[in-house]
């Protein structure tokens, strides 16, 4: 085979839109790690194979340079500065403990995400209920 | 939504009330199209001639926040015309005898006088959907984003309990909900009144069974929501989590919600970009994105469909339950230990009564609409078919009142907010997406063209903005969308923060802010 003309194969993954509250179901056509198509699914329970502007094309964000690609803390200087997960971990997990310290445990507040996984929604409120034992936890629902 | 997104091909009447739905959810618009073509009659009620309103059989272009007056006087219309399912009001609901005296006193002439709709169009609007069998309502943050959106969408309960429009194909109560997992994160119990399933945190029995589950005791009053926590921060909050919410642009009166976190001593953000709330932490955790998670999200009908991974995340970013776990176990909390999505999803499944039917394996499928009680069950496409929740249906006694604040002398125009087609929220995502930024590259303001000859306007010229929180620079667009002395804007631009003029109220009970109302002044720059 012509090594000119060969390329890497394009995987299909089923998942769900990342924009509206619809659902629509559609497939992730990859090569090399990066998305470079979006089909509709025909068999989508919420689309039946329809898709609108953002579904269909508003994948590139997924790869923008600006994505964030390591920690960040921020320095003496009043500055964010790249950091390890062990150091920035650290340094949130002390900043929570210290607050509830100094001013209780209602001191603390928890905001979940409506774009994330449910799981990670389920894990923020968890982590306010095990961590302090408040229900001081919310989502973007009323904005 | 009571009912399946395919339901919505099969009402006769379908009734749209504060929902740009051709623009905010483009796909689930298709189906009411489909309908419409199959003969289905469309009643339209938005301040602004929108795509739909262009659509439909009524247009009902209400004034800004009054919404009540409006259902009120279509209640009255079908209770003295009799168009009220006396059977269903009889079987399934209480009190229906003094909802009917009660709106009694709300005339079309008088609801007329409030929302400048002719009085005549209520009534038609009234009796067409009165008749409708069935009839289908749907709604979106139109009703919800205003200090009166509790009555909003009691009022709209009251119109399809004395029709009997529930628990029936074609018909119900259909809120379309705005992110694509808005409706996950109140499942799962990121809310300060219900831990996961709508378990309220009040009753002792629920208390109990949650401290015993999560090992530790836990408060038997409700918390709090953003919106306090963000007025209480530097006062009684001092330390914020915030997972994949751009705070800063997306919340009402901007000043206000930059100082608050500013105050804080601790504020740690997990996002995909660093976005203006991000620039305001101590601490920034990369995360993983959508296409890069397994997981579940959970849809506007109910459904629990599964996402996957499809690439991997970029640099060092890691999926938001594996970054929350660590900061859980570095603080020396137990049951963090999770190896992957799945044992979390699981979890949440068996603490959660309208989950308790599935789990990781189940979930596959996309088949299931919650409430899934039990093993076995087929899920809930339909609420509400023989009974609802709390027993019999309750009316609400709902009255009219006007927004926060009203245009005046010196805040003479109504300024309205919301979608656009082709940005979602701010612009995280969109703005980062070459052919969506090709399609709509700047905010507008959307004058009536007859509005921007009386203001001293230039249509493609500037305008200077301003309500009683501040002020924005924006680029005005002649459009009969819009109607006299009402104008409009979406927040989807950080560079034209139309949330620095919002926040004139909040609802009492959700305390949602007024994002629908603001009282402005326009002057050409």
């Amino acid at each position: 085979m012509n090594p000119n003309f060969s390329h890497p194969p394009i995987t299909k993954t089923r998942t769900i839109c990342g924009y509206c509250g619809v659902g629509c179901s559609l497939d992730l056509l990859v090569r090399d790690n990066r998305i470079i198509g979006v089909q509709p699914a025909m068999d989508g329970p919420a689309n039946e194979g329809a898709l609108c502007v953002k579904g269909q094309f508003a994948y590139d964000y997924v790869h923008h340079p600006e994505r964030l690609t390591h920690p960040l803390v921020r320095g003496a200087d009043g500055q964010l500065h790249q950091a390890t997960w062990d150091e920035a971990l650290d340094r949130a997990a002390a900043g929570f403990t210290q607050v509830a310290a100094k001013h209780g445990r209602h001191a603390v507040y928890g905001v979940a995400s409506g774009r994330t996984p449910t799981e990670a929604d389920y894990l923020m409120q968890k982590f306010i209920r095990v961590g302090f034992g408040s229900h001081y936890i919310d989502n973007c629902s009323r904005a | 939504m009571s009912n399946p997104l395919s339901d919505m091909e099969k009402p006769d009447v379908i009734f749209c009330i504060g929902t740009n739905m051709t623009e905010a959810h483009p796909v689930a618009a298709t189906r009411l199209k489909k309908a419409i073509a199959r003969g289905a009659k469309l009643i339209v009620a938005d301040p602004r001639r929108i795509r739909l309103a262009e659509m439909a059989d009524i247009y009902l272009p209400i004034r800004v926040g009054s919404d009540v007056a409006l259902l009120l006087g279509m209640a009255h219309v079908i209770a003295r015309d009799g168009l009220y399912d006396l059977d269903f009001m009889s079987a399934r609901t209480e009190g229906f005898e003094e909802f009917l005296d009660h709106v009694g006193q709300f005339t079309p002439t008088w609801a007329a006088g409030i929302t400048g709709v002719p009085a005549a169009d209520i009534e038609r609007a009234a009796i067409l959907y009165g008749s409708a069998k069935p009839g289908a309502i749907f709604y979106t943050l139109g009703i919800t984003e205003h200090i009166c959106g509790v009555e909003n969408v009691q009022s709209l309960c009251n119109l399809a309990l004395m029709t009997g429009n529930l628990g029936k194909v074609g018909g119900g109560i259909n809120p379309m909900r705005g992110q694509n997992n808005i409706q996950g994160a109140g499942d799962s119990g990121a809310i300060p009144n219900n831990y996961v399933g709508f378990q309220p945190v009040t009753n002792p029995a629920i208390q109990a069974k949650f401290e015993k589950a999560y090992g530790r005791p836990l408060d038997a009053e409700k918390g709090i929501t953003k919106v306090t926590a963000l007025d209480r921060c530097g006062e009684s909050i001092f330390a914020m989590l915030i997972d994949g919410e751009n705070t800063v642009v997306s919340d009402p009166d901007q000043q206000h919600c930059v100082h608050a976190l500013k105050s804080l001593e601790h504020l740690v953000v997990i996002d995909i970009f660093l976005t203006e709330t991000g620039e305001l932490a101590d601490v920034v955790l990369p995360a993983a994105a959508w296409a890069e998670v397994d997981g579940h999200f959970t849809n506007t009908e109910r459904r629990i469909q599964r996402v996957r991974k499809a690439v991997e995340p970029p640099g060092e970013a890691q999926p938001d339950w594996w970054i929350i776990s660590e900061i859980a176990k570095r603080m020396g909390m137990k049951g963090f230990d999770y190896s992957s999505a799945v044992p979390v999803f699981n979890e949440l499944c068996e603490l959660s009564p309208i989950y308790a039917g599935i789990d990781w394996e189940l979930a596959e499928s996309g088949q299931y609409q919650w409430p899934i009680p039990y093993k076995g069950h087929p899920g809930t496409p339909r609420l509400h078919e023989t009974e609802f929740t709390n027993g019999r249906g309750k009316f609400s006694f709902t009255h009219y009142r006007d927004p926060a604040e009203v245009i005046d002398d010196a805040y003479p125009v109504w300024l309205t907010t919301g979608r656009r087609l082709e940005s979602y929220h701010t612009r995280t995502q969109t703005g980062r997406s070459q052919g969506i930024d090709y399609l709509l590259a700047e905010e507008t303001l959307e004058v009536h063209p007859e509005d921007v000859h009386a203001w001293g306007l230039v249509d493609g010229g500037w305008a200077e903005m301003s309500s009683r929180r501040g002020t924005v620079k924006i680029r005005v667009e002649a459009t009969r969308r819009s109607p006299r002395g009402t104008v409009f804007a979406s927040f989807a631009f950080p560079e034209v923060p139309i949330n620095q003029l919002t926040g004139s109220g909040y609802d009492p009970i959700t305390e949602t802010a007024e994002l629908k109302v603001c009282p402005v002044r326009v002057v050409a720059v």
